[in-house]
């Protein structure tokens, strides 16, 4: 249809009706139809048109586009496409500098084109007037450029960009409503805001917002005019332009006839203050073309002021202008009632505010902005409905050589933090609170410490055979480190592990199917039935259960109600396993709340038994003098539920000491397994840990690469300070280290520390050789003031002085920074670093063995290894857990380019 | 992108061969000064605008002087010459010393693109010298032309005969002014303007040589790179942060950016044209930035152009407002794990601040973004509400505000 309308328009027009845009009897050929965008939209609407593609030109790539009515053939050029299809319509997907080529060659080869859709963006201006150009001459209309292209929702065929997105049918609702939309997003979300008002539309022209605009206002009403099933007309207008100009006064001037109602939503008053365009390229207004100007050019057509939502019924026959598209359906029924003109349907929904996720955490928002979640509109409930059953918290997998999602070390104050918490604050912990916290990211309620207590030291329990292996790696020479690797090895990924994997996995599924979130919500399993054994295929009848689990099983089913599922299981079906089904379900019900907090992956909580038991077994293997230690023995038997409610912190200090400690021991104690959690990713006993998981071993083994990453230097090296210690102490007769006493005089003992290792210093330089510094002193970072405080060591020692804990050790250190300064022996007051920390604490907690004679040094350069594996290996948990679950396959290898050789 | 004055117009110019008149640098020497003044015993000293700043003569920022001390003088007043210009003041980056020109008449000049006929226009008179719009309607003259063809001579000498303009400037003006269509062509112009062309009478002939000069170069043509200017003197009223942004500018997505509010409180990534202007209108000055980041951004643009506006914005802002109608093309999917990607990126970077998130979305795959966005959000217990977009955009925008204005009053 080729309709010579010049003199009406300035511009070619050859669309007589709205009907024509967007037609049944289209057929369309799309440029670069494989390129990004086409591939993904061209289908969508190929399929909703009822397959309006003819075929697509994809330059040096013939082959064929798939769709779910069948296949779209490709070509290399469009030579080719036209030998074998006729197509009145080209879309083009094309890079801006090849779209006027396109364009000429749609026109050279098509004698039969009569559209195009360009749905490019930032074509250059000077393309645009040669398309117009082009075009013109031939007799070709062009919607775009930047359009998402044009659709007809009585005709049921869109072409060009994807107005309605992947789901047009979900917007294009048939109605009286045709939309001119300078942008592309809100041709369709007022298609959406329309539909709360009744209306629906008849077709959708996308126009682009360039400064050319190829299919503007005027010829848009002209055929808006000439199409019967149109009512009104709703524009998107942006400011900058004349084409709504242009427009009204062609009505006005009798040069057009044109009687429906107009909505004409203009927007972007604000970019008066903009001197270059942000957003559409055309909407930057020159003189007496912004918004305001555009807002008056309406007004004086239709007769009123824009409209008031306050005052609706003061809109103009001819229709009236709005500010917001959220006021256009309002404005549309409020001219429609004007005109006793009735909607196109029944309203559909509204707009109202209508959250479909939130979370406002602590956050004591007021009543007006705590908009309660509503359920979506189908299909996006199934599909929420779909994702929250996707508990836990999903991490995007990268190299993590260098990285931790768990650790880091905070450069300004060398605090070593884990999960967001320094180590100084996780010091004032216990060891089973750590060890919980180290895997759950939060600190454990109060009330659930027995259970932790009863879990890792049922846990902790190893055969006895593996302490032979223990002692002839100690016969050997092995270090702490070394004789823990066999055992470890051992255990591996054994049966119990993988059952409670198994195990944690099918209480997870029942709580996901039956969107149980709350543990303290009473549930009557047995009308689940149904749904528990869809997942559970055990046998009806009874269980056998261990001793002591089972009232263990009993009385925390008071407390949650997935100890009342394991033990409705264990009570009425035949479980394999058991005892490890019991205390899946425990490390269930631990758990799960920072599983539904998002902290942890479903790995991490299917794995928790795992840990636990590395961990607590690590404890026990490292046990000085086995077969001394008759509690260490007992906990490995399991002797009673009362024993297994032990602190696993007093478990591990007896592993050690085989002495009942004092609270303020025990204090002491965990302070010092808090504090050696973590020193950051980039130390080498992480590195080790992280190793072996990218080389995707077993967690067992992941523990053996942290194990293997330890040494004399690391781990064994805390025995320094103890040295220095015990010889500046040689000849003082200390009877408890705790208390301090007038016979001791501290401030002496460091003045002569101190004038002795002014005189060695003094020696050696003398002779020309090194000498040996103290350590346990001074720091890279906590420097260069005239007295020097480590944070990390002022932080615990107050703590330890508010619990009315005394160490003179310790107190000895300190003392002994200030007389090296008094005797000029250094430029200033150093700091007591946390080494002195760890070897003055545990040099006090030794101090009663060692003085007895239980002890020699060597054991207590072995005890003061074990300790630093005690919280480190707590620690390692974490950084296993965050690697497994963020890592990829081989991320810690060093790439051939960054390794050298060296001769 | 505009260009204004001699400076930089001189050897635009020069590139079509159309007659300038001799023009030096702030950097002159006296010498060269000199020697500017024997030709014509005075010469023009101008400060240099970046930007499209116009209306210089009017605000007696243009001197004309006779001696090297009263050039060295208005030099002086004028090196760092403040104008205010469309409510804006803006300062000068030196100056020029340019030939002057006399002349009996002055002739203005235009070619851009019309919205109007959708071609290019040209507009003339031989009254220039003033502001074109102080002109009556009869002494200036509009036309069009075909780009396919271009300016030709016969444009030009009947509109000079309907503004009855004197014979003897015709011969000048015809052989010049359509080079200016080749310039304007060639090199990704869509207008220039030449106001005035001074008419210099040599011998028993006209001349024509363009005395001032702007132009205004479509972002969008890579033709305007031949001109090889510096990218100084388009980022003038550029911040920091909308260069960054730029840099990331391709065809594919948008990357447009403005600050709105270098101290806002509420930091916005707006979808599309039209939630660009919507958001943009409501949140006035609580928004840091005005954004279109619509146009199906791939995942790694995306992320950096987050990455960037966190840098910059995130620190001060109570609200992260995430902005759009239902997109049709755009992944919601792909644009939610780039922003949240850098926005957990930036948190393990620079620790945890409080903000609360509001997005208001529509369009593919938006229940994978949402939830992909609420993961994380959770991970990092940061306070949120998503909309689906059957709420008003405008209302979700408004709860913004909203929550802002709670957050101001809760510190």
């Amino acid at each position: 249809m080729v309709v010579d309308k010049l003199k009406q328009f300035k511009c070619y027009v050859g669309i007589n009706s709205l009907e024509e845009i967007a037609s049944g009897d289209d057929k369309v050929l799309v440029m670069n139809i494989l390129g990004n965008e086409s591939r993904k939209v061209t289908p969508v609407s190929h399929v909703y048109s009822g397959g309006n593609v003819v075929a697509g030109v994809q330059y040096g790539r013939p082959g064929v586009m798939k769709t779910e009515i069948g296949e779209i053939p490709v070509y290399s050029r469009l030579a080719d496409a036209v030998k074998v299809h006729d197509f009145n319509t080209g879309v083009i997907y094309l890079p801006p500098s090849a779209v006027y080529h396109a364009v000429a060659e749609l026109i050279h080869y098509n004698k039969k084109l009569e559209k195009i859709v360009l749905v490019t963006e930032k074509l250059s201006v000077k393309d645009q007037t040669a398309i117009r150009a082009i075009a013109q001459a031939n007799s070709i209309d062009v919607f775009g450029a930047n359009s998402l292209g044009v659709a007809d929702a009585w005709n049921h065929v869109r072409i060009g960009g994807g107005l309605g997105g992947d789901r047009p049918d979900e917007l294009l609702i048939k109605g009286s409503i045709a939309i001119h939309s300078n942008s592309g997003n809100f041709s369709t979300t007022i298609t959406e805001y329309m539909k709360t008002q009744g209306f629906g539309t008849t077709t959708v022209v996308s126009s682009g917002k360039d400064t050319i605009i190829q299919y503007p206002v005027a010829e848009f009403l002209y055929a808006a005019q000439n199409d019967p099933r149109t009512r009104a007309v709703v524009l998107y207008i942006e400011p900058g332009g004349f084409y709504e100009k242009i427009a009204l006064d062609m009505i006005e001037n009798g040069e057009m006839q044109f009687d429906k109602p107009i909505i004409a939503c203009i927007t972007g008053h604000w970019k008066a203050r903009l001197t270059r365009a942000v957003g559409h390229a055309g909407a930057l207004a020159g003189s007496n073309d912004d918004a305001a100007s555009k807002e008056k050019w309406f007004d004086d057509y239709f007769g009123v002021q824009g409209f008031d939502p306050e005052k609706p019924q003061r809109v103009g026959k001819r229709g009236v202008h709005v500010n917001s598209i959220q006021h256009i359906p309002m404005a549309l029924k409020s001219v429609f009632d004007k005109l006793g003109l009735e909607t196109d349907f029944e309203p559909m929904g509204d707009l109202e505010l209508k959250p479909w996720f939130a979370n406002d955490f602590d956050l004591d928002l007021p009543d007006e902005l705590k908009i309660p979640v509503v359920k979506a509109m189908s299909p996006y409930d199934k599909e929420i409905a779909y994702v929250n059953k996707q508990l836990g918290a999903v991490y995007l997998r990268q190299n993590m050589r260098n990285a931790s999602g768990a650790s880091t070390m905070n450069v300004k104050t060398q605090v070593g933090e884990l999960h967001g918490k320094g180590v100084t604050e996780l010091s004032k912990y216990t060891y089973e609170e750590n060890i919980y916290f180290t895997l759950s990211k939060m600190r454990p309620d109060k009330k659930d410490l027995p259970l932790i207590n009863f879990i890792l030291n049922y846990l902790s329990s190893v055969p006895m055979q593996y302490f032979d292996l223990v002692k002839q790696a100690e016969k050997n020479g092995a270090t702490p480190n070394e004789t823990l690797m066999v055992p470890l090895a051992l255990i591996g990924d054994n049966d119990e592990f993988k059952s409670a994997r198994k195990f944690i996995q099918k209480i997870l599924s029942v709580y996901v199917e039956l969107n149980i979130r709350d543990l303290s919500k009473k549930i009557d399993w047995s009308k689940k039935e149904k749904d528990i054994r869809n997942v559970f295929k055990f046998e009806k009848g009874k269980s056998k259960v261990t001793g002591f689990l089972y009232s263990e099983l009993k009385s925390e089913s008071k407390k949650s109600n997935t100890s009342q599922l394991v033990l409705y299981l264990i009570d009425n079906f035949k479980v394999e396993n058991s005892d490890i089904f019991i205390l899946s379900g425990f490390i269930f019900q631990l758990y799960f709340q920072s599983l539904i907090k998002k902290k942890i992956t479903k790995d991490t909580l299917e794995n928790v038994f795992s840990y636990f038991s590395i961990v607590a077994k690590t404890v026990i293997l490292s046990t000085i003098k086995i077969d001394e230690n008759k509690f260490i023995h007992d906990i490995i038997d399991r002797k009673s539920p009362e024993l297994m409610h032990t602190s696993f912190t007093e478990t591990a200090f007896r592993a050690v000491f085989n002495t009942e400690p004092e609270d303020t021991e025990l204090k002491e104690f965990s302070t010092l397994l808090g504090i050696t959690l973590t020193n950051g990713p980039g130390t080498i006993s992480a590195k080790g840990a992280k190793e072996s998981v990218s080389a995707r071993n077993n967690i067992s083994t992941a523990f053996i690469g942290f194990l293997t990453n330890t040494g004399l230097a690391h781990g064994g090296n805390g025995f320094e300070g103890i040295e220095y210690m015990l010889k500046a102490f040689k000849n003082i007769d200390i009877e408890n280290p705790g208390i301090k006493s007038a016979d001791i005089d501290i401030e002496e003992i460091a003045n002569l520390a101190s004038k002795k290792f002014a005189n060695d210093k003094k020696e050696a330089k003398s002779k020309g050789v090194g000498y040996k510094r103290i350590p346990g002193i001074n720091h890279p970072v906590f420097k260069g003031k005239p007295v020097n405080i480590d944070p990390r060591e002022s932080f615990i020692y107050n703590e330890f002085e508010k619990s009315g804990i005394n160490n003179i050790f310790w107190d000895f250190y300190r003392q002994l920074v200030k007389s090296l300064h008094k005797q000029k022996v250094t430029k200033n007051v150093y700091c007591v670093n946390i080494d002195a920390v760890i070897a003055a604490i545990t040099l006090k907690l030794l101090w009663k063995m060692y003085k007895s004679g239980k002890v020699n040094e060597m054991e207590m350069q072995k005890i003061g290894f074990n300790l630093f594996l005690f919280g480190r290996t707590a620690g390692i948990a974490a950084e296993i857990d965050d690697h497994r679950n963020r890592g990829t396959d081989m991320d810690c290898r060093t790439p051939a380019s960054q390794t050298r050789f060296v001769v | 992108m505009r260009i204004t004055g001699m400076r930089y117009g001189s050897s635009i110019l020069k590139l079509a061969g159309f007659p300038i008149p001799e023009v030096l640098n702030s950097n002159a020497t006296f010498e060269e000064i000199e020697k500017l003044l024997d030709k014509r015993g005075k010469l023009v000293v101008k400060p240099v605008f970046y930007g499209g700043v116009g209306k210089k003569g009017k605000a007696g920022l243009v001197k004309i002087v006779n001696s090297v001390n009263g050039a060295m003088e208005a030099k002086r007043k004028l090196f760092f010459a403040e104008h205010n210009f469309h409510n804006e003041k803006v300062i000068a980056n030196g100056i020029t010393f340019e030939e002057f020109i006399p002349s009996d008449y002055e002739v203005y000049f235009n070619l851009n693109v019309s919205t109007i006929t959708r071609r290019v226009n040209f507009t003339l008179s031989i009254d220039g010298g003033v502001d074109i719009e102080e002109l009556p309607p009869d002494r200036i003259v509009e036309g069009s032309f075909d780009v396919l063809t271009g300016l030709k001579n016969y444009h030009i000498i009947d509109a000079l005969a309907k503004l009855k303009a004197p014979q003897e400037m015709v011969s000048a003006l015809l052989r010049h002014l359509p080079k200016l269509w080749e310039l304007y062509n060639d090199y990704g112009f869509t207008m220039i303007e030449l106001n005035p062309i001074r008419m210099e009478r040599v011998g028993k002939r006209l001349n024509a040589i363009a005395c001032d000069f702007k132009g205004m170069l479509d972002i969008d043509n890579p033709l305007a790179d031949r001109l090889n200017l510096p990218a100084e003197i388009f980022e003038t009223n550029l911040s920091e942060f909308e260069i960054e942004v730029n840099q990331l500018r391709t065809y594919q997505g948008q990357s447009d950016v403005a600050v709105i509010n270098p101290k806002g409180t509420i930091t916005s990534f707006m979808f599309g044209g039209g939630a660009n202007s919507a958001a943009t209108e409501i949140l006035s000055d609580k928004t840091t930035i005005s954004s279109d980041f619509g146009g199906n951004p791939p995942y790694e643009k995306m992320y950096h152009i987050a990455r960037i506006v966190y840098d910059y914005w995130l620190e001060q802002s109570n609200v992260l407002l995430i902005i759009g109608g239902k997109a049709n093309n755009t992944d919601i999917f792909i644009t939610f794990k780039a922003m949240f990607d850098a926005l957990r990126d930036y948190f393990a970077k620079h620790g945890k601040k409080d903000i609360y998130v509001v997005a208001g979305r529509g369009g593919p795959n938006l229940i994978q973004g949402f939830s992909y966005a609420k993961d994380i959000l959770e991970s990092l217990e940061i306070p949120y509400r998503f909309f689906g977009f059957d709420s008003s955009m405008i209302e979700v925008i408004q709860y913004a505000v909203n929550i802002d204005n709670w957050m101001i009053a809760e510190k």
